[in-house]
């Protein structure tokens, strides 16, 4: 009876060993056929090209990209399946939190999907590490001709092509109708001709609205807690001649003197009482929760699908819908322009998600490169990016989504649309051509130094001239004397 | 004909060994060594190679002690270090004393309503980290509705930019500490507490003993092993903290809560410098060992295990 029990016992911490074993070792059925390219033909790349009709399958690691988007799969990968009948497309969905994470493990682990839907500002580092595929003389004219040349740069890093772009979305600000012309701002005309910071410092002031020394509702609140600090500085810094992190000779521009000016204003709106002291903890949900309950005339930053998702709670207000965010009211979400400094020339911040082509270890047969070309087109273009954008509000950006977007309807601002179509047109031009090295040192030093003392900044712990001085002395040690903006 | 008996008698001889206990406790020492090889060494020793190279999934290259030499130039590795020291002299003494005081309040009580105290506080401990830090981050909302700001208003205090402002983000954070998650070394304690033999409390009630007393000459002496465990693993895991300043501060405002455990995760998942964060994390180690030693040696001289 011991022996057996023993026995018994062996086996089944055995049985636990090879369990921990298979799972560090085991690929998923889809892997062996994608990245490495080993489609069951083991010819050549060159010899491969020729097979297109050779079965294979292709990964994509998605977020709900719209509210709609991963409820969309099967039919997605149906409809691929039948227009290439010979090639497989499997969808592994992922949350936004899971995305990244689930993303870097695999490409670090050398076996990332064929395919991943991430930000346009992701390219440098998977580049960097050389785990992107480059699609420039794969994907076909019709193709790389199909999208709108700005969207496209986006997703080009250097020379090479990495991916088709899905939509490119302006970072905005956006604001209450009805505080807006309470507050007497003439909204079509600042969507049309744009604002000054000394315009909009003025109308932000008005909307305020105070009960004795308790402010019930702030002029502006931009969510700036943690990383979305970033987005803030940079949709302002923009507008004050720095349209990206170094200049046309490469040279780091954030040390320029209009950076500091930019700072100052950031403290001034803040001192002014038009936003709020506690902003550096105020994050995405709670200046969104803010602008839904009437506790801010602006908010910040804005996307277009923040008229849809202002539509929706009113609907449910409309309903007495119990889901309605508690304590919110009807808004007529309106797209404004963020304000321009020094007399520079309004330059929209812009966001460019798409389909990026990744590699594995091996090197891809061209056969599957193509074939992850035609899955990362289809993703990025027609009907499919007709039914997304649509659903994100978001403006077209291929005459083939433009096209099978004609029959949908939408239920849009006209207003709102005209207006990013405006600011679409002096959307923030890509800049493939700063190094991948340089590109690295910008983000690390954006990270560590620029977040941290802009937090610094706005719970006014240091002046703007500290934090200039701060950014100033990390840029010279990063990027040298020389590779620096002096002016 | 010798060696033929020889043979017959060394035989039997093998069979038993492998038959015995000795041989089995090979076979589930093989088991458990093989998982700790997997799963402990080998990612250790890989981290050790790797802390020399600047990674690449296709093909590191080797790069000498330039992560170790750039990472004592980094002034942030020091604040982390710094932050993460703060942080653990703020947290382990007062949780330990927390747990102790809240075994001692459990420990007379019957055992069904003692059972009931140690299921819920052990519930955090249970409890995603993620919807922890979510709750708290409600409790310490900056505007004047939130719920820790309504408390300081009844004192005629002003709302506090509680994670916002450096003066608050890591008393924040400690805050969160002291409050939660003791349910281990609480069940740890009172197990202890248990262990005590009764005739101790005897001896020092027939000598008049108060409870204080019984609490300094015969509670916190006879505790002092368990101690000595919570207080090591307790430094140890306050050395490794990251899910709170991940989860609530990000590591800010300018860095005041950046922890090393941050500061590595960011290096390796962030930026893909897995050379550096692993020359970090090795830095760490030693860090942890060589306090681990003080501890042991300061603490742990009159200790019987």
């Amino acid at each position: 009876m011991k022996r057996k029990m023993q026995v018994l016992a062996f086996v089944l911490a055995l049985f636990m060993l090879l369990t921990a074993l298979s799972a560090c070792g085991s690929k998923s059925g889809n892997s062996e056929n994608s990245n490495g390219g080993n489609t069951g033909n083991d010819a050549s790349p060159t010899a491969d090209a020729g097979k297109s009709e050779a079965k294979d399958t292709i990964t994509a690691l998605l977020p709900p990209v719209s509210g709609h988007y991963q409820s969309n799969f099967k039919q997605m990968e149906s409809d691929f399946n039948a227009l290439y009948p010979n090639l497989t497309l499997k969808i592994e969905p992922a949350s936004w939190e899971d995305m990244t994470q689930k993303l870097d493990t695999q490409v670090n682990a050398g076996s990332p999907p064929d395919i991943a839907f991430i930000g346009s500002d992701g390219i440098s580092k998977y580049v960097q590490q050389g785990m992107l595929m480059d699609i420039k003389d794969t994907a076909t004219t019709e193709m790389v001709s199909d999208f709108d040349p700005a969207p496209l740069e986006y997703m080009k890093n250097g020379e090479g092509l990495f991916g088709f772009p899905a939509y490119m979305e302006v970072h905005a600000i956006g604001g209450n109708k009805e505080y807006l012309e309470a507050a007497g701002i003439d909204w079509k005309n600042v969507q049309k001709n744009g604002w000054t910071f000394e315009e909009f410092r003025e109308a932000i002031k008005k909307g305020v609205v105070k009960e004795g020394d308790v402010t019930k509702r702030y002029g502006f609140v931009f969510a700036t807690s943690g990383v979305t600090a970033k987005d803030y500085l940079n949709i302002l810094i923009k507008n004050a001649g720095m349209p990206a992190s170094f200049n046309k000779d490469l040279k780091y521009a954030y040390t320029s003197k209009n950076y500091l000016e930019v700072l100052k204003a950031v403290r001034l709106m803040i001192d002014d009482g038009s936003m709020p002291k506690e902003l550096s903890s105020v994050d995405a949900g709670k200046r969104w929760n803010m602008f839904l309950t009437g506790q801010t005339m602006i908010t910040g930053k804005g996307l277009a699908t923040f008229e849809n998702n202002a539509n929706q709670n009113n609907e449910k207000l409309k309903a007495n819908d119990g889901s309605a965010v508690q304590g919110s009211i009807p808004v007529e979400y309106i797209v404004l322009p963020v304000p321009t400094f020094l007399g520079e020339e309004p330059v929209s911040s812009t966001v460019v998600d798409g389909y990026v082509t990744f590699r594995g270890k091996k090197e891809p047969t061209a056969e599957h490169k193509a074939n992850v070309v035609k899955a990362a087109y289809f993703l990025a273009s027609g009907k499919v990016a007709a039914t997304t954008n649509n659903d994100l509000f978001a403006a077209h950006i291929s005459k083939s989504g433009r096209e099978a977007a004609e029959s949908m309807t939408v239920n849009r601002n006209p207003d709102n649309v005209a207006a990013v179509e405006t600011l679409l047109s002096h959307a923030n031009p890509a800049r493939p051509d700063i190094p991948v090295e340089l590109g690295a040192k910008a983000i690390k030093m954006e990270d560590e130094v620029i977040i941290p003392k802009l937090q610094a900044l706005l719970a006014n712990e240091i002046s703007p001239e500290e934090m200039y001085e701060a950014v100033k002395a990390a840029a010279i040690k990063n990027f040298g004397e020389d590779g620096i903006v002096n002016d | 004909m010798a060696q033929l008996a020889k043979t017959q008698i060394v035989k039997p001889a093998k069979r038993r060994r492998w038959k015995g206990d000795g041989g089995w406790a090979y076979a589930f020492i093989a088991v458990a060594l093989i998982v700790y090889a997997m799963f402990t060494a080998y990612p250790v020793v890989s981290a050790f190679i790797i802390s020399f190279q600047e990674y690449r999934p296709l093909g590191s290259v080797f790069i000498g002690f330039d992560n170790y030499v750039n990472t004592f130039q980094d002034s942030l590795f020091w604040k982390s270090i710094k932050n993460t020291i703060v942080y653990t002299v703020l947290t382990v003494p007062v949780s330990l004393f927390l747990s102790f005081a809240v075994a001692i309040l459990i420990i007379p009580l019957k055992k069904g309503l003692q059972t009931t105290f140690k299921a819920v506080y052990y519930l955090p401990a249970v409890a995603s980290g993620v919807a922890l830090s979510v709750v708290w981050l409600w409790i310490f909302d900056p505007m004047t509705s939130g719920v820790l700001n309504q408390l300081l208003a009844v004192f005629g205090i002003s709302n506090q930019n509680w994670l916002g402002s450096s003066a608050s983000a890591m008393f924040s954070l400690v805050l969160m500490a002291w409050l939660s998650s003791h349910g281990t070394s609480i069940i740890i304690y009172l197990a202890a507490l248990l262990g005590i033999d009764g005739s101790y409390y005897e001896a020092a009630e027939l000598d008049g003993a108060s409870f204080l007393q019984k609490l300094w000459y015969i509670v916190i002496p006879c505790l002092k092993p368990t101690t000595l465990f919570l207080l090591v693993t307790g430094v140890i895991g306050s050395f490794q903290v990251f899910q709170n300043a991940y989860l609530m501060t990000g590591g800010g405002p300018d860095n005041a809560t950046t922890m090393v455990g941050l500061l590595i995760f960011n290096n390796a998942f962030k930026y893909f410098e897995f050379g550096e964060a692993a020359a970090q994390s090795l830095i760490l180690t030693v860090i942890i060992a060589g306090i681990s030693l003080i501890q042991f040696k300061f603490l742990g001289n009159d200790v019987e295990y």
